[in-house]
């Protein structure tokens, strides 16, 4: 009976922090803001970036031009749906499975004994090298995106925003 | 089940969105994939100022008898040990991220001579795109190698490494 309790008041304890608008908000805006600065370098510097991908020596040539070329661009977009709750599953998807590509290489190249810049905030190759830090900060914002994906939190969205009006 | 479809059709839009989005600002702006001299790739490396240059074989002889050229040997060890041009050091391509510390104390002007077995191989050009990456500035491929060395019975050694 005890047990059963137990879990019950944690099911529900989750369910408050996935249903709770402002912690929702509070991540939304942090993760969406994020990603919308780092992605502007990327995007402004697109060959630095693609040396940056190159440099870890998964991926060829030709692909790493293209990833080059289309990253930035989903790192904006889904920061900018994320901030005003557009789009806010799938952009919490893409996210998500970006972060695990990135560290997935991150920890790859750190295992290869690769001595690289990240090329994640910064595409200066002086700066910001790869090391297990890396790897948490990336499996932390990873915690936040798959807390988005899960949040049923609707509230101070656009989209909710957008539905009530043309249904009013 | 529903949600995921959901987040999956609106990956999908994003997706294609960012691609669209991607290709026509690096088209209009020119950058990127779109620039004629892209940096990923070996031939790109062989068109900057101080990129890694051919030199033919006399060339090639005329840095051996001025005594300031480190002659590189980007063979198999194998074939090093059964005999390279005199004074060479070996340095394997498949091996470069695990010995390139022996290149460590050279300044980065240092005149780095690279050679393979001759016009067979390529492996004296990736390395030498791989130095010139790595930040040398003077380095210059002798294509015709060791087989074109060997043929005119320069100086030669079968020293091990």
């Amino acid at each position: 009976m005890e047990v059963a309790e137990f879990a019950n008041r944690q099911v529900n304890s989750m369910k408050y922090l996935l249903s709770n608008d402002y912690l929702a908000l509070l991540t939304r805006t942090f993760v969406g803001l994020l990603f919308l600065v780092v992605s502007l370098e990327k995007i402004v510097e697109p060959a630095a970036f693609a040396q940056s991908i190159a440099n870890y020596k998964i991926i060829s040539p030709p692909l790493t031009i293209i990833l080059a070329t289309v990253l930035p661009w989903l790192e904006l977009l889904c920061g900018f749906c994320i901030l005003f709750g557009v789009f806010v599953r799938g952009s919490s998807l893409l996210l998500s499975a970006m972060l695990v590509a990135f560290t997935a290489g991150i920890i790859s190249a750190l295992l290869r004994g690769l001595d690289i810049a990240c090329g994640c905030f910064t595409q200066d190759p002086t700066v910001g090298k790869i090391g297990w830090m890396k790897v948490v900060q990336n499996v932390t914002l990873l915690a936040l995106t798959v807390f988005m994906y899960y949040s049923s939190s609707v509230r101070f969205s656009m989209e909710h925003y957008l539905r009530n009006r043309t249904a009013g | 089940m529903s949600r995921f479809r959901t987040a999956l059709r609106e990956s999908g839009m994003l997706l294609l969105a960012a691609t669209v989005l991607g290709f026509i600002y690096t088209a209009a702006m020119e950058k990127g994939i779109f620039v004629t001299r892209q940096p990923t790739s070996t031939s790109s490396l062989l068109s900057s100022a101080n990129a890694p240059v051919m030199v033919a074989r006399d060339q090639a002889k005329a840095y051996f008898d001025g005594g300031n050229a480190l002659f590189v040997d980007s063979r198999h060890e194998f074939d090093y040990r059964l005999g390279h041009i005199k004074g060479a050091i070996n340095l394997p391509l498949n091996e470069y991220s695990l010995k390139k510390g022996v290149l460590a104390q050279l300044p980065k002007d240092k005149l780095i001579i690279i050679y393979c077995d001759g016009a067979e191989c390529n492996s004296s050009i990736e390395l030498s795109a791989r130095l010139f990456a790595d930040g040398f500035l003077n380095v210059k491929i002798f294509f015709g190698g060791w087989n074109e060395w060997r043929s005119q019975n320069l100086p030669t050694d079968k020293s091990t490494p």
